[in-house]
């Protein structure tokens, strides 16, 4: 198992004397990640993500419970552990703002141990992989973000980690450098067996990237489940979207909302829990209005949103 | 590999960059320049007006001492503590703790890489401004002793303020610290009087004090005094202050893992 973690829980006093109060940001919380898995953990902010992501590579003290990363208890043993997990902060540079990043993968290297030939090969493989060796010999502050985050990427993997924590990784990044990464992260997964744990607010990093999906709310799990079958097993709604020939009314059955109408387009939101969808097709294409019609699953956002309501497990 | 490797890499490349930033240098300069220009000229007055003798030491020996105490603390970042400070707050310390390497060992190494340089460079220009202006060093072997005895001085003043910043794990803002450190190192490092020209008692205090290793020693070495003692006061109070700035940031690592950044 790379990450296992059990009751984990991270409670923080703030404020003094009579003002104490805690605040219990991660709350006996289980984990179980294989190695090679892709893994999206959400949640809403305050939901206790980074907390947790902290604990796990040694940063913060859990107050109660016991975790394992690589067999390493993080916060025992956090220099051990820091050679073999790579760990990639959107908001935080891995990166010396005021050297090239050539010049701080040379620093990284002497920090993780590796050799000069080791080095120079591994800069050569992921400037290769990442299509960044152009950018490598830049001052950092003079590269964009989209260009600087495929640096802090080469600098996350330099010392070839076996697990990635990431933290928002995405934030901040044009559509393309976005959709470009995240092509990374999965080449990555697939080409070398890196874990990959990804904490985003953004619904395409977890489609895209993630194959299951572990999401917290209040400190706890609440769901767990492949992102596949986020939708199966949680959508209660269909959106069915209607071109039209000709104006016609609305279908009434109970359970069917009206997202818009027009002449020529109808949205509808159906519930299937109350009107299967059949029975509001069969009502749409019993006269000769209706020139196309397509049912889809509402988008993962308004999914997440739903498991975000749940309770805990 | 080395287990040391890291560090020498830190040393080695801010010492590179250090030289690189020729215009960082050419600043440093000109504002060390004006500043020793006008203390070696208050002094000369001062030695003048006493006699030919102050404390001890003349009018060429208080050049060098000036040129000297303020090389050691101008080449020396003086918002180290305040920039520290921020660096916690802003939990970049946090994000260094990920890897496998002392937070404090790699900071301070590459300080002083980049303070070797600068230090370098203003004691060179300032040995060339105190022999035009003075004449030449009092006695040219103890030269010797300075050289090496400045990069121990801002060895020192960076352990120093890095064991002082440490308060940034427990306060939020360290601005208020680093006035004080500063003064202290003015007054009781010798910055700006040797410490001889002191009242006696806090004479005594600053001699027992760290901050006389970070500008005092070598100053006093390059003034024409011949005291290998003061090179081995410095590594004493180096090694104090190395113990200290690790305790305080175990101690400050310990308290951000347990209550966070």
């Amino acid at each position: 198992m790379a990450i296992e973690a059990r009751g984990l829980t991270k409670v923080f006093e703030t404020g003094r004397r009579k003002a104490r109060h805690r605040i219990e940001a991660v709350r006996s919380l289980d984990l179980d990640v294989a190695a090679g898995e892709r893994v999206a953990y959400i949640g809403p902010n305050g939901a206790g993500k980074s907390t947790s992501i902290k604990i796990l590579t040694g940063i913060l003290h859990p107050t109660e419970g016991r975790a394992t990363v690589l067999g390493v208890t993080p916060w025992e043993d956090r220099r051990r552990l820091a050679r073999r997990i790579g760990t990639l902060f959107g908001q935080r540079s891995l990166l010396w703002l005021e050297l090239t990043p050539r010049q701080s993968y040379r620093m990284l290297a002497a920090i993780y141990g590796l050799d000069r030939p080791a080095e120079q090969r591994r800069i050569a493989e992921l400037g290769e992989l990442l299509d960044s060796t152009d950018l490598f010999d830049q001052p950092v502050r003079n590269l964009s973000l989209g260009q600087r985050m495929r640096c802090e990427l080469t600098a996350c993997l330099l010392h070839e980690p076996e697990i990635l924590f990431l933290d928002e990784p995405t934030i901040g990044l044009d559509l393309i450098a976005k959709q470009r990464f995240r092509e990374l992260l999965v080449r990555l997964n697939e080409h070398q067996g890196t874990t990959i744990f990804l904490t985003s607010h953004d619904v395409a990093d977890i489609e895209h990237v993630a194959k299951r999906a572990i999401v917290i709310n209040h400190g706890e799990v609440i769901y767990d489940d492949e992102v596949a079958a986020m939708r199966r097993t949680l959508l209660g709604t269909k959106i069915v979207e209607v071109g039209l020939l000709a104006p016609i009314p609305a279908p009434t059955p109970l359970g069917v909302t009206l997202l818009e109408h027009t002449d020529t387009l109808m949205r509808l939101v159906v519930d299937t829990h109350t009107t299967p969808i059949r029975t509001v097709l069969d009502e749409l294409l019993d006269g000769p209005a209706v020139a196309d019609i397509s049912v889809v699953d509402p988008p993962l956002e308004q999914v997440i949103a739903e498991i975000y309501e749940l309770p805990a497990r | 590999m080395m287990p040391g490797r890291a560090y020498t890499v830190a040393l080695r490349g801010a010492a590179h960059r250090s030289v690189l930033d020729g215009g960082g240098l050419v600043v440093a300069i000109g504002f060390y320049v004006v500043i020793v220009g006008t203390l070696s000229g208050l002094w000369r007055v001062a030695v003048d007006a006493n006699g030919g003798d102050l404390g001890g030491y003349t009018a060429i020996a208080l050049t060098w001492y000036v040129i000297t105490s303020e090389a050691a603390i101008v080449s020396v970042n003086a918002r180290h503590i305040e920039e520290i400070g921020t660096d916690i707050a802003l939990g970049t310390v946090a994000v260094e703790l990920l890897r496998p390497a002392s937070v404090l060992g790699i900071r301070v190494a590459t300080e002083v890489g980049r303070g070797i340089p600068r230090v370098a460079a203003l004691w060179g220009s300032g040995a060339l401004l105190a022999t035009v202006l003075s004449g030449a060093p009092p006695n040219p072997a103890t030269l010797v002793l300075a050289a090496p005895s400045l990069v121990l001085a801002i060895t020192a003043n960076l352990l120093a303020q890095h064991a002082v910043a440490a308060i940034a794990f427990w306060i939020r803002d360290a601005g208020s610290v680093w006035f004080l450190y500063m003064k202290a190192v003015f007054i009781l490092g010798g910055m700006i009087i040797p410490l001889e020209l002191l009242p006696d008692w806090l004479e005594h205090i600053s001699m027992l004090s760290p901050f006389a290793a970070m500008a005092y020693a070598p100053a006093r070495l390059a003034s024409g005094h011949w005291e290998p003692v003061l090179i081995a006061t410095q590594l004493v109070w180096i090694g104090g202050l190395a113990v200290a700035a690790h305790l305080a940031f175990r101690a400050g690592e310990r308290r951000l893992q347990v209550v966070g950044g």
